[in-house]
């Protein structure tokens, strides 16, 4: 929402990050945790994807995640049965909206970005 | 599904995406408060699993939501999922800003307006100003941008709530 708060806004709690965009700076923290051996920078990413997908739809089966790498990070293209889209939509978009911002913190802790395309 | 078996459903969701963030050492509770599920999890460096101003908690509340409402069939719980107490801590902040706002407002008799909020914040806000002899809240914008006015007791222009 709104960050051009003219009247006095309250102050936020403080977070372990603190930086205006929260993607980049604890992605070193996080990634200096004990790494899964040879995971590649996005798996994080694509794990939490599918797990979200395969959650909330009613044909798990049908899930399918492909992988490409973007100029600006990874490109997460998400399949899923015809029926399940408006699930993985939600309601003016909120279902999309709110994977895409998980994923995207999936993929700043693994210090790389990601964006999910939801394909027919 | 019953509401524990909807808990159980959205605490393995939780569960399984602080995993796959590779929280190897949070933990994750689950429990059912009246009519609602609240799932909180702890443990150390969660700040990615909140973002900025709580924006990926909010998904990831979303998302769990959107998991127990699968199926149409029941009228599905509220869920509330919170990481390393940030929605009470929030909620305590706003508490006390909205108390020094209101504390203003009677000092020098003038109305001051917050910040667009959420119909939740708004609630803390008209929920907080109520308990405050001397000032009163209204709402007023429409959504995305509704905001809460605090005024002088009597003096509100429209009585419009929530």
């Amino acid at each position: 929402m709104s960050d051009l708060f003219e009247s006095p806004s309250f102050p936020e709690p403080e977070l372990e990050e603190d930086d205006e965009d929260g993607l980049e700076d604890e992605a070193s923290e996080v990634g200096a945790a004990p790494a899964e051996a040879n995971r590649a920078a996005g798996g994080r990413a694509r794990a939490v994807l599918e797990h979200v997908a395969t959650s909330i739809v009613d044909e798990p089966d049908a899930v399918e995640i492909s992988t490409e790498r973007g100029r600006a990070g990874l490109v997460l293209s998400l399949h899923v049965a015809p029926s399940d889209m408006g699930r993985v939509i939600g309601k003016r978009g909120r279902v999309a909206q709110a994977m895409r911002t998980l994923v995207r913190a999936a993929a700043a802790s693994e210090g790389t970005d990601a964006t999910v395309d939801i394909v027919d | 599904m019953s509401l524990e078996q909807q808990a159980e459903t959205v605490g393995a969701f939780v569960r399984g995406v602080v995993e796959r963030f590779g929280y190897a050492d949070a933990s994750t509770a689950v429990r059912v408060e009246e009519d609602q599920i609240v799932v909180e999890v702890e443990g150390e460096n969660l700040g990615l699993l909140i973002g900025q101003r709580g924006r990926t908690l909010d998904a990831l509340q979303e998302l769990s939501r959107t998991v127990v409402q699968r199926r149409g069939d029941e009228p599905s719980a509220r869920v509330i999922v919170d990481v390393a107490g940030f929605r009470a801590k929030r909620i305590a902040a706003l508490e006390a800003f909205v108390r020094r706002t209101a504390e203003e407002v009677i000092a020098t008799g003038e109305p001051q307006e917050l910040e667009p909020m959420s119909a939740a914040d708004r609630k803390v806000v008209h929920d907080t100003v109520n308990a405050i002899a001397g000032v009163e809240s209204t709402s007023e914008g429409t959504d995305p941008g509704r905001y809460v006015v605090l005024r002088p007791a009597g003096t509100a222009r429209e009585a419009t709530s929530a």
